[in-house]
């Protein structure tokens, strides 16, 4: 108890951030979101306003009208609902299955366990659009397609989770920790639920994050299952708005933002969970 | 008294009821057809939303779902489909019509085999009374078969739709067309006539064409030269241009699927030296050395040379089209010409807004053009072949077209309504009231039929690169042409 | 349940120096906790391996296998070629073209980035901070933005004559850069646009670790004398190695097989008049989709993961090298 309070209060004085840091992040903040706020300006101005030799840097007034004929296209309200679907369905899979395997690969002694692990990373430098035609016929055989079971279902599990979830718990749980319990005569299924979990639960929320980005922005592969416009997802549905051979900026602007801003409201609420996660598991480490 | 009003009221009730059932009865009973979902994959706009309305009065039981994607993946998703299909042979997928870009309908027409042959189909009575629900519409036939809607069409681009073993599997949609816009404010300033007739009077060869450019770049003050200002935006846009002028491009049918390539033959080659990038002179002779070798068929390399003749009078400007350098340089006059398909011109207008009464259009130099065009087609594995087939036949018929023409400017592909004042009397007066619609009529009808082969896109590509390098000057023209050999005889191995 | 003071006390032996404790890996094979019972892991894998198997492998080995053949998935006519498929890519100049245009690309955006994203992560771990969660949110809106957005945006941005940075370039008297034609500057662009998307996103990898690292050790170097910059190559980099070595060899991965962005900006699938704008992948895809030759295509893919492999495990020395010779 008392190394904690002494170590809590003896922070190290280059912790606190100079103004430097600040100007620093600000200048990332800026660059971050001006491609965003840009598309808004672009949504919200017609297309010869983009074109225009002056470079347009204020939001105009047509924004609203724009988002009302996104919608009038595509009925984009399901479209987000069905990305959000696939997106958490993915992502609790993937955080739940790569945990559980990347625990094994981490603390626990297998045969082949090296190779393994090592035939997982090598597949994931595989270029993933060699697999398409025969995953296709996969689905469309499982009667999969235009449901977005095609899009759950092949990305319930990946390669890249369980080596992400392999380094969290070799990093982030002690051996002897584990050694202590296992003496203790806890079993490994209940050492793994009461505490490798909690241990790396805020990677594993991470890992979740990623995920959901992952599949919220994936374009080639939904395009080609789904065929409905009730079952598209949100990029599919931008995709739609491709009006004519030629682009029209606004119109399409105006639905990449629609498709964006949702994850953005979301961060707004998330945020705060993922700091006070991450703060967590460093205080109690 | 109540029992008299009562008996009075129930008899009431009771005619009510019997007028009302009768009526009922007698109501023409509404043919419930069963519930049908159309699947339609295609791209841009070939698939116009009045239209689909319109549809819907006529069939409320049929639902057509789109799905749009960029040209690349949408064809892309046919292929993966069709190769489920070949190998699974599992018919009821989407979709049940698929929208096929004329660039690749070389590739397509290789393959006919992923397609129901339109000749085996026959309309339907279902829209045999279309125009009864919507005034503006056609009646369609029942009994009709690819056989007998040919003659509608435009036969070059009739035969686009046609495989390599002759089977139709594709309707045309719009025509491009290919035409001259021009700036006549430039023109003006230039000190070239403005009026179309006069213009188009300049340039009836592509070297007359070149010529006014040069004359146009001489009043080009050397800033303006320095910032890349330019008589035609892009002189890539001339090699398509004069491709579709011949009657041969890459490939002859020869009744085989992959069809004859012809892009390369036996001739007089010059001889290259690497020392001056250029053919080689004979020391001796003085004169430029030849050899027997194979060289790029004489369509192209007339082609090629128009366009490198235009790249070398320095007349283009370094802008590709589409790009967003492209849009701003509409309104800033950065070019003053752009080789336009009928379909541009909404396009221009959208873009460049405040040129207003500044463009007009000429004839196309060395006669008609064309740049881009769609087919419909009902893949084989379709789940609704007939219900497609009674829709493409009512969407792609003359007086439907003609509609599409007046509501979104795509031009119509169905030769029998070119005479429709609607069409001939069109005047644009973003265009300073050009007619429009006659002078894209008399491009259209100067072309003839080309054979298109399955790696069309490919030889395209690689030879627009080949172009690529001479205008970037990475290359000179003789060394780019040996190397687009080279890359062709690799594409087509 | 263990005493604190322990954990305290126990902890400096096994974070400071991650890969010491991995060369103590029993020759059994594991890094794993021998008093646990290893049998448990076939059940843990299990659901990971099916999975994967049905819908990750198979796919790609089937496809891969059309490297031995000429093949057309619509006529379905297969005819065996053997290693000619393999020979033809390496004599393919546009292969060669397309491998340096990945490496180039993949180095502007690889290891500037991964220094950006250290250094915002040692900015954003300060406990002092304030608005944490407005930076960190705000670092994650770059991933979060659809491709095809990006792409238009930047394609703007880099636009040859009236784009908004050779605006400003030219603002200053230079001349205009091309960022399509010319090789570099397209390169650049790029790179560019894939740090931007990724720095954020690798920012809080790095965080997430950088905050595991116990505040003991930096208690105790600063009792050494060690100041702000000592502190951080001596304690918090080390601390970072297994970090550094996923984040690059993910990175890699990623990085060698970059394509919608390359893609966008060139325009076309060949990427560009000379191919300046060719990746690996996307002339994997032009040969397989565009050229329609999926035998080819495959005997393309097949040596990219060869690449990448080398590449991955080169890093993977690399890192593993400078970290024992850092070893105390």
């Amino acid at each position: 108890m008392t190394t904690s309070i002494v170590t809590r209060r003896r922070k190290p004085k280059w912790q606190r951030v100079s103004l430097t840091g600040y100007i620093v992040l600000s200048l990332v903040a800026l660059a971050s979101v001006f491609p965003f706020y840009w598309m808004f300006v672009v949504a919200s101005q017609t297309t010869a306003a983009i074109s225009s030799p002056t470079p347009v840097l204020i939001p105009g007034g047509r924004f609203f009208t724009v988002i009302k004929h996104v919608y009038e296209v595509v009925p984009f309200n399901v479209a987000l609902l069905n990305t959000t679907i696939v997106g958490l369905t993915v992502a609790v899979a993937q955080v739940f299955f790569s945990a559980l395997a990347g625990f094994a690969f981490a603390k626990l002694n297998f045969r082949g366990q090296k190779g393994l692990i090592l035939f997982v990373i090598g597949t994931m430098m595989l270029p993933s659009q060699l697999g398409i035609i025969p995953l296709f016929m996969l689905v469309s055989q499982a009667g999969w397609l235009d449901t977005l079971l095609a899009l759950i279902v092949p990305a319930l599990v990946t390669a890249f989770g369980v080596f992400w979830m392999r380094q969290v718990v070799d990093a982030q749980v002690p051996n002897e920790l584990l050694e202590a319990a296992s003496i203790d005569g806890a079993g490994v299924m209940r050492i793994y639920w009461s505490i490798v979990l909690p241990i790396i639960r805020q990677s594993g929320f991470v890992l979740g994050l990623f995920s959901f980005l992952a599949s919220w922005n994936d374009f080639l592969w939904p395009n080609l299952v789904l065929q409905t416009p009730a079952h598209f997802t949100a990029q599919v549905a931008v995709a739609q708005l491709k009006a004519s051979y030629v682009l029209d900026y606004s119109l399409n602007l105006g639905g990449a933002f629609m498709a964006t801003a949702p994850l953005l409201l979301l961060f707004v609420f998330v945020g705060r969970r993922l700091v006070s996660g991450v703060m967590d598991g460093a205080v109690k480490g | 008294m109540s029992k008299n009003k009562f008996t009075r009221s129930l008899a009431g009730v009771a005619m009510i009821a019997t007028v009302g059932a009768g009526l009922l009865v007698a109501a023409p009973a509404k043919a419930t057809a069963p519930a049908v979902t159309i699947n339609i994959w295609t791209f841009g706009d070939v698939i116009e939303p009045a239209m689909l309305r319109a549809y819907k009065v006529i069939h409320p039981e049929v639902t057509i779902a789109l799905k749009k994607a960029d040209l690349d993946p949408s064809m892309t998703n046919l292929t993966t489909s069709c190769s489920a299909y070949v190998q699974s042979h599992h018919l009821g997928s989407p979709p049940d019509i698929a929208a096929v870009e004329v660039s690749y309908s070389g590739y397509w027409r290789a393959y006919p085999q992923c397609f129901t042959d339109m000749r085996t189909l026959s309309t339907s009575a279902a829209n045999a009374n279309a125009q009864s629900l919507v005034p503006s519409s056609s009646n369609i036939a029942s009994g009709l078969s690819a056989n007998d809607i040919k003659n509608n069409y435009l036969a070059w681009r009739w035969a686009q739709g046609t495989g390599y073993n002759d089977s139709v599997i594709g309707i045309p949609t719009d025509v491009g067309g290919l035409e001259v816009a021009y700036r006549t404010d430039l023109f003006k300033k230039a000190g070239l006539p403005t009026d179309r007739a006069k213009v188009s009077a300049l340039w009836p060869t592509w070297d007359k064409f070149i010529a006014v450019g040069k004359q146009y770049m001489t009043k080009v003050s050397a800033a303006d030269k320095k910032k890349g200002v330019g008589f035609i935006d892009n002189v890539g846009t001339i090699y398509a241009a004069s491709m579709n002028q011949g009657t041969y491009k890459y490939y002859n049918n020869n009744g085989t699927d992959a069809g004859q390539l012809v892009y390369k033959v036996q001739g007089n080659a010059p001889v290259y030296d690497p020392k001056t990038k250029a053919q080689k002179i004979d020391p001796k002779t003085k004169k430029p050395m030849f050899k027997k070798d194979w060289v790029l068929n004489p369509n192209i390399t007339k082609a090629w040379d128009y366009t490198i003749k235009a790249d070398n009078a320095g007349i283009g400007t370094r802008i590709g089209q589409y790009t967003s350098d492209w849009n701003v340089g509409m309104t800033k006059g950065t070019f003053a010409t752009i080789l336009a398909p009928a379909w541009m011109m909404d396009y221009i207008k959208g873009q460049a807004p405040t040129t207003s009464g500044k463009w007009n259009i000429a004839s196309l130099p060395g006669g008609g053009g064309n740049q881009g065009g769609t087919q419909l087609t009902i893949p084989k594995w379709a789940a609704h072949p007939q219900e497609a087939w009674d829709f493409i036949n009512w969407y792609l018929a003359p007086q439907q077209q003609l509609t599409v023409f007046k509501t979104y400017g795509l031009f119509p592909s169905t030769k029998v309504i070119y005479n429709d004042p609607a069409l001939t009397g069109f005047k644009d007066p973003f265009f300073t009231n050009a007619p429009v619609g006659s002078i894209y009529l008399t491009g259209i009808q100067k072309l003839q039929p080309i054979f298109e082969g399955k790696l069309e896109r490919a030889i395209d590509q690689a030879i627009g690169a080949g172009l690529g390098r001479v205008a970037a000057k990475k290359q000179t023209s003789l060394q780019s042409q040996i190397q687009v050999m080279i890359d062709l005889d690799k594409a087509t191995k | 349940m263990a005493d604190i003071a322990t954990k305290g006390r126990s902890r400096p032996k096994a974070a400071p120096s991650p890969w010491k404790q991995k060369k103590r890996k029993p020759s059994k094979g594991g890094s794993g906790v021998p008093s646990l019972n290893g049998k448990w892991a076939y059940l843990f894998i299990a659901p990971f391996v099916i999975m994967f198997l049905i819908f990750g492998l198979l796919p790609v080995l089937y496809s891969t296998n059309l490297a031995f053949y000429q093949y057309d998935p619509l006529s379905l006519s297969q005819t065996w070629v053997g290693w000619d498929n393999f020979k033809f890519v390496l004599a393919d100049e546009t292969f060669w073209i397309s491998l340096g245009n990945t490496f180039e690309i993949w180095a502007l955006s690889t290891f500037p980035q991964m220094l950006m994203a250290i250094g915002f992560a040692a900015i954003l771990r300060s406990r002092f901070l304030r608005g944490k969660t407005f930076w960190r949110t705000i670092l994650l809106v770059p991933n979060i933005t659809s491709v095809i957005a990006v792409a238009i945006i930047f394609g703007q941005l880099f636009g040859r004559d009236y784009g908004m940075i050779n605006n400003v370039i030219g603002f200053f008297g230079f001349p205009h850069i091309d960022f399509v034609e010319n090789s570099f500057a397209s390169h650049v662009a790029v790179a560019v646009m894939i740090t931007w998307r990724w720095v954020g996103y690798n920012s809080l990898i790095f965080l997430a670790s950088m905050l595991a690292i116990p505040d003991e050790l930096y208690e105790s170097a600063s009792l050494d004398g060690a100041g702000a910059w000592k502190q951080f190559t001596n304690v918090t980099l080390p601390g970072l190695k297994n970090t550094i070595t996923f984040v690059l060899i993910v990175g890699t991965i990623g990085g060698l097989q970059v394509y919608a962005e390359p893609l966008t900006l060139a325009g076309t699938q060949d990427g560009g008049s000379s191919h300046q704008l060719s990746t690996l992948t996307m002339y994997l895809y032009n040969e397989t989709f565009i050229n329609m030759k999926y035998g080819y295509g495959a005997a393309i893919g097949i040596l990219i993961t060869i690449i990448v492999l080398i590449i991955s495990a080169i890093n993977f020395l690399v890192t593993r090298r400078v970290a024992s010779e850092d070893k105390r």
